[in-house]
């Protein structure tokens, strides 16, 4: 589907055909994916456009093209970072949900000043892709808008109906757009927080980082009392180990809002455990599928780590405060995360490294799969990665049994190759294909072993190949 | 076996050494040379936070630091072909990179590479045959219709060739002779008609982004980083002005292909001179260049620590390539440096260091 940039939107596929057409988009190149998107946001009102976009989202989300501003995408914009990811394994903090968005937007369009967002629809309009400045100085009037409509609509009995058609009594959205609201209120103070956090996730939340929190604080305390804790929601969101702020939580300054620390606090470190309670969830395996809910070893490590860690700070922050009652939570966190590196590493070793090493076939060429080989390699790095967690989420023992079972398993196939290695002489081609084989073999060795365990490994190729090393 | 710290400031190319690749974190870009009585001898800048280098000799490395299987092949290669040339190391790196024991991409990455250097090698011959016939007047659009590789092409050039040998006074033989040898000593650099520049020059090209970009990053992230950053840009720029001159006068030579031929003894000594000048000049760069490659897709914290490590290995001018004083500058920045720097322990504990090793990895698979 390679319409032409200037085809009006009519020549664009009918709606009716997208949803074929929505497993295509998923495989077509990047660049010919940008052009299909900025055609489709052309017309993107349209329910099957809305469905595509839908279903287009984790690609969308990976590859960030600039989108064409909308007043709907700016008002989104103070409490962006607490939305809720598609399919991801991570959940923001204190979040908001993306079903939220389109009744909180009815309900502004219902009931806020015709004329003003007419007025601001047709300045967004003139928004070019990518112009933060531009979306801000639309933020700075639709924000205060919005949010004063959200609350008097949520306030009045008159508007009960509004409320029906748009929530349908679902209590749940309810309490997010009230949400939403306190941060549609400091949405100025939370888009400058947000250019002193950045890049997001923040790896580490240093000194002038804290600073800038502190001061955020302070001057939405004078604002809003009330709101600084939708603030430091934000901050927490933006960190890589949002149990970071707790650490530091208590030293700050946070003004007016000062005799509400303990509330912020208690409400903030309640947060940080179900969020990681939410997020361990998530990584058990859906009914009917046989694998975890991690694309791939590393992925799962890397989850693992950052998980792991986010305990770690939280049970010091509680620990140094006396509140026992989150440990067992904490314990059940960690047990969780256990099973997910359980079945996503240590299970699936054998056949996410083993299984690229080749079999020798009596009177086949040798063949090479790089590919294989790479994901092995990828599979390798992350049971030795288990090593650094093995203590802390109780598998010492496991870890250890597999990488053994690895070590010897790789050293069987290998032998394997070598013995088949002499069959290759007199053909170039397959003798280099069979000592690639070879050496391909000896890495994947050396990554589950340690190179002292594969150094008799390499001597024996080196010898079989005629390359031994010099002595003396 | 080790000489103990030294205070490091070699005077030429040769006695800095040639960078080799490895993959042991603690060994990446250490520089091999030959010391006394012609044996090899590897240079491993500050083992710990100490600020000398280390010489070590050659043989020895393997009893001292754990090596990964890579570092091993390539060091017994290295000593088998006893290598110590930039162009000599390139070759052993490939090649063990090509065993697939840098992982597959490193492998594709040397796989490409030397194809890239078979066809640039043929294109150059191949230009400076065309070269060689415009400077006696024997251009012929026939033999380019025709094209080389057919036997018609074959023919027609041989006797143009011949013409051509006669036209300087040379034994048409040893003006091919000469000509292969021509084309072997400008193929890395590439010709200015070469519709593809060569691996060196394609490397200045690099380093000048790699410039810019340092002077960037030094200017706008309040990191310690930025001061190491402002001395990077500023060895990649005096690298840069020494390579452009450099390059300057080699292009001037080498297009006079007539008189080059003509004075072929003094010529093409300084020809070939200049070209093992602009490998030893870049030697390292392209580890520097690819790595902070890298890092662009990574966060400023991962950046600030990519460049405390290209600061231990940054390529140094000799005293006798630069009036600058860069050793003294790289003392001063080493006190800034100091507090930031990713320490290399596994020489101690002898466990590797998984993370920096694929690090190291996928920058080989960027510049094999």
């Amino acid at each position: 589907m390679t319409a032409p940039p200037d085809a009006a939107p009519s020549d664009i596929a009918p709606p009716d055909l997208l949803p074929t057409l929505e497993h295509r988009l998923l495989a077509i190149p990047d660049d010919k994916f940008l052009e299909v998107v900025q055609l489709l946001e052309r017309v993107r009102d349209h329910p099957d456009v809305q469905q595509t976009f839908a279903s287009i989202r984790p690609r969308l989300v990976q590859m960030r093209p600039e989108r064409r501003p909308t007043l709907k995408r700016v008002l989104c914009m103070p409490f962006e970072d607490v939305l809720e990811s598609f399919g991801g394994a991570d959940v923001p903090l204190g979040r908001i949900e993306r079903r939220a968005i389109d009744p909180m937007w009815g309900i502004i369009e219902d009931c806020a000043d015709r004329h003003a967002l007419d007025q601001l629809d047709r300045q967004v309009q003139g928004v070019a892709p990518g112009d933060h400045n531009g979306m801000l100085n639309i933020g700075r009037r639709l924000w205060p808008l919005a949010a004063q409509t959200l609350r008097s609509v949520m306030e009045s009995d008159g508007s009960r109906h509004v409320l029906w058609r748009r929530l349908h009594g679902d209590e749940d959205l309810r309490r997010q757009v009230i949400d939403a609201a306190v941060f549609l209120d400091i949405g100025l103070s939370i888009e400058a927080l947000k250019s002193d956090l950045s890049p997001k996730p923040l790896p580490e939340l240093e000194d002038r980082h804290v600073a800038v929190i502190e001061q955020a604080a302070q001057a939405v305390a004078r604002q809003n009392v009330a709101a600084v804790y939708s603030l430091l929601l934000v901050a927490a969101a933006r960190l890589a180990a949002p149990a970071d702020l707790l650490r530091v939580l208590n030293d700050l300054d946070l003004g007016k809002a000062r005799r509400d620390q303990p509330v912020i606090f208690a409400q903030l470190s309640g947060l940080v455990v179900s969020n990681l309670e939410e997020r361990t969830a998530r990584l058990e395996p859906k009914a009917g599928t046989p694998s975890t809910a991690v694309a791939s070893p590393e992925a799962a490590m890397a989850l693992a780590e950052r998980l792991v860690a986010s305990v770690a700070t939280t049970n010091a922050v509680m620990d140094l405060l006396n509140e026992p009652i989150y440990r067992e939570r904490l314990e059940a966190v960690k047990t969780a995360v256990g099973a997910m590196v359980t079945g996503a590493v240590l299970d699936t070793a054998s056949d996410g490294i083993l299984s690229a090493i080749p079999v020798p076939k009596p009177g086949a060429a040798p063949v090479v799969d790089e590919a294989a080989q790479a994901a092995a390699e990828d599979h390798a790095r992350a049971l030795r990665r288990c090593e650094g967690l093995a203590d802390t989420l109780g598998l010492r023992q496991a870890v250890s049994d597999t990488l053994k079972r690895m070590g010897q398993g790789v050293s069987v196939r290998a032998q394997a190759l070598l013995k088949d290695y002499p069959q290759m002489a007199g053909d170039a081609d397959a003798a280099e294909s069979a000592e690639l084989n070879l050496f391909y073999a000896l890495r994947l060795l050396e990554l589950v072993a340690g190179p002292a365990k594969a150094d008799p490994l390499r001597l024996a190729i080196l010898s079989a190949i005629g390359e031994s090393p010099d002595e003396g | 076996m080790l000489k103990g710290a030294i205070e490091y400031a070699p005077s030429t190319f040769e006695e800095r050494g040639a960078a080799v690749a490895f993959t042991t974190p603690l060994l990446s870009q250490t520089r091999v040379r030959r010391g006394e009585r012609s044996k090899l001898e590897v240079l491993i800048p500050s083992l710990s936070e100490g600020m000398g280098t280390y010489v070590v000799a050659w043989k020895s490395v393997p009893e001292m630091v754990s090596m990964t299987m890579h570092d091993r092949y390539l060091h017994d290669l290295i000593v088998k072909e006893e290598a110590c040339s930039p162009q000599e190391i390139r070759r052993a790196t490939l090649k063990a990179a090509r065993r697939g024991l840098a992982g597959p991409q490193a492998a594709q990455a040397a796989r490409r590479a030397l194809e890239e250097d078979e066809e640039q090698g043929t294109l150059t011959h191949y230009l400076l045959l065309l070269a060689i016939l415009k400077a006696v007047g024997l251009e012929s659009p026939e033999m380019l219709k025709a094209g080389i590789g057919t036997e018609e092409g074959q023919r027609l050039t041989r006797q143009l060739m011949a013409r051509a040998a006669d036209s300087l006074k040379l034994e048409a033989n040893l003006l091919y002779a000469r000509l292969a040898e021509i084309a072997a000593a400008v193929a890395p650099v590439g010709l200015t008609q070469s519709p593809k520049p060569g691996r060196l020059l394609r490397g200045m090209q690099e380093l000048k982004a790699f410039r810019q970009s340092m002077t960037s990053w030094s200017n706008e992230v309040p990191s310690d980083a930025a001061p190491v950053a402002a001395f990077c840009a500023d060895v990649a720029q005096h690298t840069i002005g020494i390579g452009e001159k450099l390059l300057t006068d080699f292009q001037r030579r080498v297009d006079a292909i007539g008189p080059l031929m003509r004075a072929w003894e003094t010529e093409f000594v300084v020809i070939r001179s200049h070209a093992q000048r602009m490998a030893w000049l870049l030697d390292g760069w392209s580890h520097v260049t690819a790595a902070w490659d890298v890092a662009q897709t990574e966060d400023r914290h991962q950046q600030a620590a990519t460049i405390n490590d290209l600061f231990r290995v940054i390529p140094l001018l000799p005293k006798k390539e630069s009036r600058e004083d860069m050793l003294g500058a790289a003392k001063r920045i080493k006190s800034v440096h100091r507090r930031s720097v990713r320490m290399l322990e596994d020489w101690r504990t002898g466990e590797m260091d998984m993370d920096s090793i694929r690090r190291i990895e996928l920058v080989k698979a960027r510049a094999p």
